[in-house]
């Protein structure tokens, strides 16, 4: 009775053979391959071909081999055996693990794939790294001996310029100078990148108006978009505190540099600027910058590589630029503690975003800054005189012209005249009794700086003492000094706030 | 008569002795990558001059690495060892040095061939320099891939095991 039942739930998993010390079987109870008595347990399968060496060992002894495959007509079985000397030969049982090792394999794969993709991830990113740092460090070198002789090379062409010469020279001339321009900014945009790396460049945590701040850029990039004849979408969510504490300035380098580089790389269709609140956390917000375009896009191997300097991903001439922005904007980032992210389809176009994590005041302190009455209080602040002031306006952006325009003409306190070119700004000064300039410090030609020392050297004093504003779009300390000391009253620093302005230009005026 | 040998290919996991192993025996590769579990055993008739042939049994082992954790029980009888790692992980050569003292350690008094495979996802100079850096000689630089160097690798092994006979 019992021995019935003990054949039906004996182990079916676990197989006995004995064979002589030359490996002829001697016995086999079957249970999972068929292996002939009298037959060469070598020829059964190769596994124990090289098991002759353990025959001779001493009695008792045990070998057990763990996660053999054994392939029997095409069937695979997973076994663990195990050998055990004996005086008249060797114990063989062999056990089928089949099931268990199948799983054991699987983890296996997933453990050995993910170690191995991790290790070429960080490799594949160190040589970037590598490459990245030798060709800036490159590039940072060969733009300061650039430096120079570009320097003579604008200057000879402003006298070139003075010089009697046929339309089709002065058509050179302007080709020529236009790529001095192209030179100039690389060697900036370069620059600059070289004083992130060195350190040099501090994140600034000033308060500022964040919606002030993207409706400008709307304002701007609707133009540009139109002129190229596509649509600019914006959306900015509502939730997002009015009031931050961060960086306007590098913020507005980063999403004017994306913006830039959707535009430039977009024939048709949309680019689309979105602000929205990730959350709001105690006084903290962290807000999520977005640019898509409907563009070239990018392929997948190239998702690291447009983030290194002077990469393209088409290589064709005609698209401008110096090859930096998104680096420029990658580094920032990295500065402010935040990453760009990037999903693209090549052919499809692109999708840039990132997080800021801005602190913002509480509403007590909102409260201090005069924002509702500003205008009202600017146009008191000019006293009880109605007349209108005479401003010039020097700046041969034409964006930045229209912002200005559109809010000094508001206050009803302005007339206002324009110059694109340092060198007309003279004959304008000379001519009309203006009572205040703002000039861009960066113009082409003659620049605001050099115009601003020779009007502080006239001879005539209601000239020599007109109030001079200048407006800029280089941060640096120097460029700054360099305003004042040329005898500029207030340098502001694009992008700037419609509050700056009036209160910089009452100021002026008083 | 014909004499059989048992060799080992060992190395950490993924450098390629399933490949080397593939392409020596049945002279075909796969990008894909299956992990070896425990021990894969095949066999190749080589000849080794005009009247001589010799069984390889080849004993492909899970990759690890640590290689003081390989099971004792595989290297049993063992009369020939291929070392592999791949010339496109460091991780998988850093330590060669370690790596075979404890397998001669294991398997004193046979022949040992050390291989650096991938050979073809580096330029030649520049995998001789990354190998000089590191003060790594090697027996052969593979590639499983191309077929390079395979079958010279184990027909040496299998000379020097000849003689050894
Ligand atoms: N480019 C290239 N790839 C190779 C070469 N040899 C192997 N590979 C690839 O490397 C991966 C691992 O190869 P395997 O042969 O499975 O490596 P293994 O050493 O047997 O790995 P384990 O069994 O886990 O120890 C696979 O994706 C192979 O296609 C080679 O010579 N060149
Ligand atoms: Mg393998």
């Amino acid at each position: 009775m019992l021995r019935e039942y003990q054949e039906q739930y004996a182990n079916t998993n676990e197989q006995f053979v004995f064979v002589n010390k030359i490996g002829v079987v001697l016995e086999s109870d079957n249970v999972l391959f068929k292996i002939a008595k009298d037959s060469s347990i070598f020829d059964f399968h190769l596994f124990f071909e090289s098991l002759e060496s353990l025959f001779d060992g001493n009695e008792e002894e045990e070998t057990k081999f763990h996660c053999i495959h054994i392939y029997i007509d095409s069937d695979l079985y997973i076994v663990d055996i195990l050998a055990v000397v004996k005086r008249a030969g060797v114990l063989l049982i062999i056990k089928n693990l089949t099931d268990h090792y199948n799983s054991y394999q699987t983890i296996t794969q997933t453990r050995n794939e993910s170690v191995i993709k991790t290790e070429l991830t960080v490799l594949k990113n160190l040589e970037l790294q590598e490459r990245e740092r030798f060709k800036n460090s490159f590039i940072q070198n060969f733009s300061h001996e650039l430096r120079n002789p570009l320097m003579s090379i604008m200057a000879i062409s402003e006298l070139l310029a003075d010089t009697k010469m046929s339309n089709e020279q002065l058509q050179m001339l302007k080709f020529l100078k236009e790529s001095n321009m192209n030179l100039r900014l690389m060697l900036e945009d370069t620059l600059s990148i070289g004083m992130i790396d060195a350190g040099r460049l501090e994140i600034e945590k000033k308060l500022f108006g964040l919606q002030r701040f993207f409706e400008f850029i709307q304002f701007t990039y609707t133009a540009k978009a139109k002129n190229k004849g596509l649509k600019f979408v914006c959306s900015w969510d509502g939730k997002i505190p009015e009031f931050v504490e961060g960086d306007r300035l590098r913020l507005f380098q980063i999403v004017t540099n994306l913006l830039d580089n959707a535009l430039k790389y977009t024939e048709a269709g949309t680019i689309t600027f979105e602000v929205q609140l990730n959350q709001k956390r105690a006084n903290k917000a962290s807000v999520q910058f977005r640019v898509t375009d409907t563009g070239l896009g990018i392929s997948l191997e190239n998702k690291e590589a447009i983030f290194e300097s002077f990469f393209r991903e088409d290589a064709s001439e005609n698209i401008k630029g110096t090859g930096l922005g998104l680096t420029i904007a990658k580094r920032l980032l990295e500065l402010m503690g935040s990453k760009i992210q990037l999903t693209s389809e090549l052919g499809k176009g692109s999708d840039f975003y990132f997080d800021v994590l801005f602190k913002y005041p509480l509403l007590s302190s909102i409260e201090a800054i005069p924002r509702k009455n500003s205008q009202e209080a600017f146009i008191g602040s000019l006293g009880k005189e109605q007349r209108k002031f005479k401003i010039l306006l020097v700046e041969d952006d034409e964006y930045v012209q229209t912002t200005l325009f559109k809010i000094l003409l508001n206050t009803n306190r302005f007339k206002i005249d324009l110059a694109y070119d340092g060198a007309l700004v003279f004959q304008e000064v000379v001519s009309n009794n203006y009572d205040l300039i703002l000039m861009d410090a960066n113009l082409p030609n003659v620049d605001g700086i050099q115009i601003t020392k020779l009007i502080r050297d006239f001879p005539f004093k209601n000239i020599k003492d007109i109030p001079i504003i200048g407006i800029t779009a280089n941060a640096y300390q120097e460029n700054i000094d360099q305003c004042l000391n040329a005898g500029m009253r207030k340098v502001l620093i694009k992008p700037f706030e419609k509050e700056e302005l009036l209160k910089a230009i009452a100021k002026a005026l008083k | 008569m014909l004499k059989s040998k048992k060799i080992v290919v060992l190395g950490h996991f993924g450098v390629g002795k399933t490949s080397l192993i593939r392409r020596f025996v049945t002279d075909t590769f796969s990008d894909n990558y299956t992990v070896t579990i425990g021990v894969h055993i095949t066999k190749k008739v080589v000849e080794i001059s005009v009247d001589k042939t010799m069984s390889l049994i080849l004993w492909d082992l899970e990759g690890t690495d640590d290689i003081a954790s390989i099971r004792k029980a595989y290297l049993l009888g063992t009369h020939g060892a291929v070392f592999v790692f791949d010339i496109s992980r460091p991780s998988t050569f850093q330590h060669l040095k370690e790596d075979l003292r404890i397998v001669t350690e294991q398997m004193p008094d046979i022949p040992l061939m050390v291989v650096g495979n991938k050979s073809d996802l580096a330029e030649e100079s520049e995998l001789k320099n990354r190998l000089q850096e590191n003060s790594i000689s090697v027996d052969f630089l593979t590639s499983a891939k191309m077929g390079t160097a395979v079958n010279e690798l184990f027909l040496k092994l299998a000379t020097l095991l000849s003689s050894d006979a």
